[in-house]
């Protein structure tokens, strides 16, 4: 069935969602649309790496396609999507050597808001251990609390707290700059 | 709580805008894909299916239309009529079938 994109583009999310379910491509194609730079953005501060991060974000999505039909409510679908993507990197580190990390592709930024800031913040996060990169990510991109990012970790409340704790000091100090100028406009 | 609010600030001002449409053109890509690939998978099972079915659809039907024919064969000859209606149940191939998987069971229990 051929839906026009202005209708789509203005659908709720829960509908595209029935909608991809039943199979319709273009609805499916809409919901890409929408959660996209959501995705990347998720999957770039956790790997570091723009084109493993957009490998990863497909994949999020190619397995969000093939798995629509298991997913019980469709106004989940975002915390629904955002566990595939997370669960997609954790498997991508658990395959991958530990030293892969050492070729990152930090400097490779497309258009973005604040591109120093990005690119700060990137290399501060590079020199986080990728568990607690991970911990800080969920903490801070999506504002997830302790107990939900243990939940989606797998990792004990105990680690994911000492992870935040000490990653937030560390990306204080890197990003200190910053932080004075938001504290000096505030 | 150990989140800085300032940190959590930062973190919003350095999303990046990325290329959506090429990003959305790929993804779709490889929807089409797989769903060509999950076409021709069922269009190739179907087919296999409608081969076996036409394959073997002559030897089955001449197996059950000998079994129906066999199965109610007598086992012995009785002359007398009631007493042959009587034993009819028990007086056929399928009846010696039926009573030779039940006893196969039973020995196949006691020696398990």
């Amino acid at each position: 069935m051929r839906h026009s994109t202005d209708l789509l583009a203005k659908s709720p999310e829960a509908v595209l969602v029935g909608l991809a379910r039943g199979g319709d491509r273009d609805a499916f194609a809409e919901l890409v649309r929408r959660r996209e730079a959501w995705i990347r953005n998720l999957m770039r501060r956790c790997c570091q790496d723009a084109t493993l991060a957009d490998d990863l974000a497909q994949q999020a999505f190619m397995q969000a396609w093939r798995s629509l039909r298991q997913l019980q409510d469709v106004a989940r679908f975002a915390p629904w999507l955002k566990r595939i993507a997370i669960t997609a990197w954790l498997q991508h580190k658990r395959r991958s050597d530990p030293l892969d990390g050492a070729s990152a592709d930090v400097g490779a930024a497309p258009a973005e808001a604040s591109p120093a800031l990005a690119m700060d913040l990137d290399r501060a996060l590079a020199t986080l251990a990728e568990d607690a990169r991970l911990c800080i990510v969920l903490a801070y991109h999506e504002r997830m609390t302790h107990g939900e990012i243990a939940e989606f970790t797998g990792l004990p409340p105990g680690t994911v707290k000492s992870h935040i704790r000490r990653g937030t000091g560390k990306l204080q100090q890197a990003l200190a700059a910053y932080l004075d100028t938001t504290e000096e406009t505030t | 709580m150990s989140i800085d609010p300032k940190l959590q600030a930062l973190f919003a001002q350095a999303r990046r805008v990325f290329d959506r449409d090429a990003f959305v053109r790929d993804v779709m890509a490889l929807v089409d894909r797989e769903r060509r690939r999950t076409l021709w998978m069922w269009a190739g099972l179907s087919v296999a299916a409608i081969a076996a079915l036409a394959l073997l659809a002559t030897p089955v039907f001449a197996a059950l239309s000998m079994a129906t024919q066999l199965l109610p064969v007598s086992l012995v000859e009785i002359e007398t009529d009631w007493l042959r209606q009587l034993l009819a149940p028990m007086n056929s191939v399928a009846a010696a079938i039926a009573i030779g998987v039940l006893l196969l069971r039973k020995f196949l229990r006691r020696i398990l």
